[in-house]
């Protein structure tokens, strides 16, 4: 049962506080928004003024030196480029890797989990990409990849010449060749990653599951991916993310040609930007990208919502 | 009270204060009066290594020699990467902060900046006495001044191997002229086992080029291309696709390096170099290199076959290539203007030739001093011809998503001439509708300079 006293007491305590505010201790209830202030200051200086700044550039279109509004022109301008729309279909095919970067990295890290011969120097191998500065990378490859390098001379050594191709100069190649550089530079990621959770795995799992007679692939999709789960989901984001920004591999291995065919969004906002001089344009690009990776994961929550709500 | 003691306490403060920086602020004004003005210094963004080899090196001695003469000028020189050579440059005309002196190729990228507000007048601080003896200067000449300084000139003939002629029967002392007699050339050459011309356009350059070389034969001024520009005219027109079937054809006949499409610029000259390739554009002082390198008794220069009737068709493809420009926004004007005037003086020219092989544009160069006849014929070429550089007239986003674009696609075989020539249009439709004020001056500009 409630003690009279203590009610008293409280509803005491209550009320006196309630005079202290209403007596103009205005500081009191300002406390708690004076711990926030400093937070909300930072995001305020880092995301928003250059949220509301980029909108406005991107309503302007920046001349010889004078800025003039132009309301939605460099939304239209941008939503009928058909080189925008190119750089969107470019980062979604790069997409594709995610998958290949998942399973190549699961199969490594397994492999050498299980302790394969010469598995110090393949862990350190494989590893050793992803701290390679991406400049160098992408200028060794380029020269690898041209039509008379060294892979091409390889490949014609071998009697293969159907295969040696104009991996960065053909139009159709040279998406899928940026993205087979990202995929051996990033599986060291992955694989590190994965090897590391699996350490944590207790053996128990596997030895009872092969004491159960589940053979290999069946031990793999039964106690590995499960125990990684959480793990692949994480990387899953991390390379969604990075695949967000390839930038540099294109600005290195290609400049989003031949042609338009290897444009992805941050080259495209980049050059007109600052080879153009087109800040509207790539302000404009930067919200409809904005808008449309919100719009994506909104509905991914609701998805996401309605498939625990049926669970 | 406790308000007016705080006033007290703030007043008390503020003096004590005071009297702590007063001596400090003394000894610096006396400091000031007691030591000499120390030296200024110019902030110079320059460029030129990638046209002219040694050119940094020559700048750097130039630089030495200019602050021994002028001790109250320093000059800090820092160099320019050739991708960012614009956007670096842009990025300061914006924030009007940067340097004093900084590189820009001819025409466009300094007029442009000119009209963005960006420079002064180079006219306006060095006399004309002076700027009379610069060659060129019609390349950056608009409303009556002259916005850049020349410092070399660079012409682009074709460059041939006359081995591989004698080997391919072709008589080495008697280059094509004519299109029809280019592409027989190429015909035996390819006959014979070697490639008959070199190029690398990974990164547009090298169509940038062919355009301006070649494509030029189709036009009959430089105001054919300010016309496309502007939209009198467009660039899918006839003029402008001749160089782009042209290109195309010599792609599908195998006359190009099969390799074209991943090698840029620079690189597109290694199967010439390398003696695997019989013909290739080039640069006087890259032809100097490689008559040092394979002997100058093989080396063979001839002027561009014409292809085209335009009234371009005669003239030559001479630029000074990169200015020098003074900024708007330098408090250093005068002495900015003394150390591009020191760049002129016969000594440094002479030093700039005898260091990168380049050919100063400056009447003053002693010719005389040039006893080679290679050497002489590309001077001749330069001096004595009209020459236009068509990239020159264009606006970067036009150069690079427009004729770049356009020679990529036809060496990638990624479209035709008409593919190519519509990307090019759709890039200037894109300029005019950005660029309201760019378009005022380029239509202002028709029927000007060149």
């Amino acid at each position: 049962m409630t003690d009279p006293v203590n009610v008293i007491d409280s509803a005491a305590r209550g009320l006196s506080y309630a005079r202290r505010v209403r007596r103009g201790s205005v500081g009191a209830a300002l406390t708690p928004y004076l711990y926030i202030l400093p937070a909300v200051l930072i995001v305020g200086v880092v995301i928003v003024y250059p949220l509301v700044t980029i909108f406005q550039e991107s309503t302007q279109t920046l001349s010889t030196g004078t800025s003039q509004y132009v309301g939605t022109a460099n939304y239209d301008l941008v939503r009928t480029d058909p080189v925008f729309w190119q750089a969107v279909r470019d980062n979604a095919t790069l997409l594709l890797a995610v998958p290949i970067l998942v399973v190549l990295s699961l199969l490594f890290a397994v492999l050498l989990f299980e302790r394969v011969r010469g598995w110090r120097i393949y862990r350190t191998l494989i590893f050793l990409p992803y701290i390679m500065a991406i400049t160098v990378i992408g200028t060794v490859f380029g020269l690898l990849y041209e039509f008379d390098g060294p892979l091409n001379v390889a490949l014609r050594g071998l009697h293969l010449n159907w295969l040696a191709l104009d991996w960065l100069g053909n139009a159709n190649l040279a998406i899928p060749s940026v993205m087979s550089v990202i995929i051996w530079r990033e599986l060291g990621f992955g694989t590190i990653l994965f090897l590391a959770r699996l350490m944590s795995v207790r053996e128990e799992l596997f030895e009872a599951a092969r004491l159960d007679g589940a053979n290999w692939w069946q031990v793999q999709w039964h106690i590995t991916v499960p125990q990684l789960r959480t793990v692949i989901e994480f990387f899953i984001i991390e390379i969604i993310n990075m695949m967000s920004g390839v930038f540099n591999y294109i600005y290195v291995m290609t400049s989003g040609g031949p042609g338009f065919a290897s444009q992805v969004l941050e080259f495209y906002i980049w050059q007109n930007a600052f080879a153009f001089r087109q800040g509207g344009i790539a302000a404009a690009a930067v919200l409809l990208l904005g808008v449309t990776v919100v719009f994506i994961f909104l509905q991914f929550r609701v998805r996401r919502g309605g498939a625990v709500a049926d669970e | 009270m406790r308000s007016t003691g705080r006033r007290l306490l703030a007043g008390f403060s503020l003096a004590a204060l005071l009297a702590c920086l007063s001596p400090s602020m003394a000894l610096h004004a006396a400091g000031h009066r007691l030591h000499p003005r120390s030296p200024i210094t110019l902030t110079y963004w320059w460029w030129a290594e990638s046209d002219v080899a040694g050119a940094d090196k020559w700048m750097r001695q130039t630089v030495a020699l200019f602050e021994k003469a002028h001790p109250d000028i320093q000059v800090k020189i820092d160099i320019q990467g050739t991708d960012n050579l614009i956007s670096n440059f842009q990025a300061a005309a914006a924030a009007h902060k940067g340097p004093d002196l900084a590189t820009q190729w001819a025409t466009i990228p300094v007029l442009s900046q000119a009209w963005a507000g960006a420079l002064a007048p180079v006219s306006d601080y060095v006399p004309a006495s002076e700027t009379k003896h610069w060659a060129s200067t019609i390349e950056n000449t608009y409303g009556g001044k002259l916005w850049g300084m020349p410092l070399y000139l660079i012409g682009i003939p074709v460059v041939y191997n006359k081995t591989l002629f004698r080997k391919a029967g072709l008589n080495p002392n008697k280059p094509p002229r004519t299109w029809s007699q280019f592409l027989a050339a190429c015909a035996k050459l390819k006959a014979a086992g070697i490639i008959p011309f070199s190029m690398g356009n990974k990164d547009g350059y090298g169509g940038a080029w062919f355009w301006s070389i070649i494509g030029k034969s189709f036009l009959n001024s430089s105001d054919d291309v300010k016309r496309a520009v502007v939209g009198k005219t467009h660039f899918t027109d006839p003029q402008f696709t001749g160089w782009l079937t042209a290109l195309q054809t010599m792609m599908q006949s195998g006359y190009i390096n099969d390799d074209v499409a991943s090698l840029d610029l620079n690189n597109g000259f290694g199967p010439f170099a390398r003696g695997k390739a019989a013909m290739a554009f080039s640069t006087d002082a890259n032809i100097l290199g490689y008559a040092k390198a394979m002997g100058e008794q093989n080396i063979g220069v001839f002027l561009p076959p014409q292809i085209g009737s335009g009234k371009l068709s005669t003239w030559y493809d001479t630029t000074q290539s990169s200015s020098e420009m003074i900024t708007s926004w330098s408090p250093y004007k005068r002495q900015a203007a003394m150390f591009l005037m020191f760049m002129h003086t016969p000594e440094r020219l002479k030093a700039l030739y005898d260091q990168t092989g380049a050919f100063p544009a400056d009447d003053r160069f002693n010719l005389r001093a040039i006893k080679d006849p290679l050497q002489r014929q590309l001077l001749s070429w330069d001096l004595g011809m009209r020459s236009v550089w068509l990239e020159n007239f264009v606006p970067t986003q036009i150069d690079l998503n427009g004729d770049q674009t356009a020679g990529e696609t036809i060496t990638s075989k990624s479209g035709g001439p008409d593919t190519a020539a519509q990307l090019w249009e759709r890039t200037a439709r894109q300029w005019r509708v950005t660029n309201p004020d760019g378009l005022k001056h380029f239509t202002g500009w028709i029927g000007g300079a060149i």
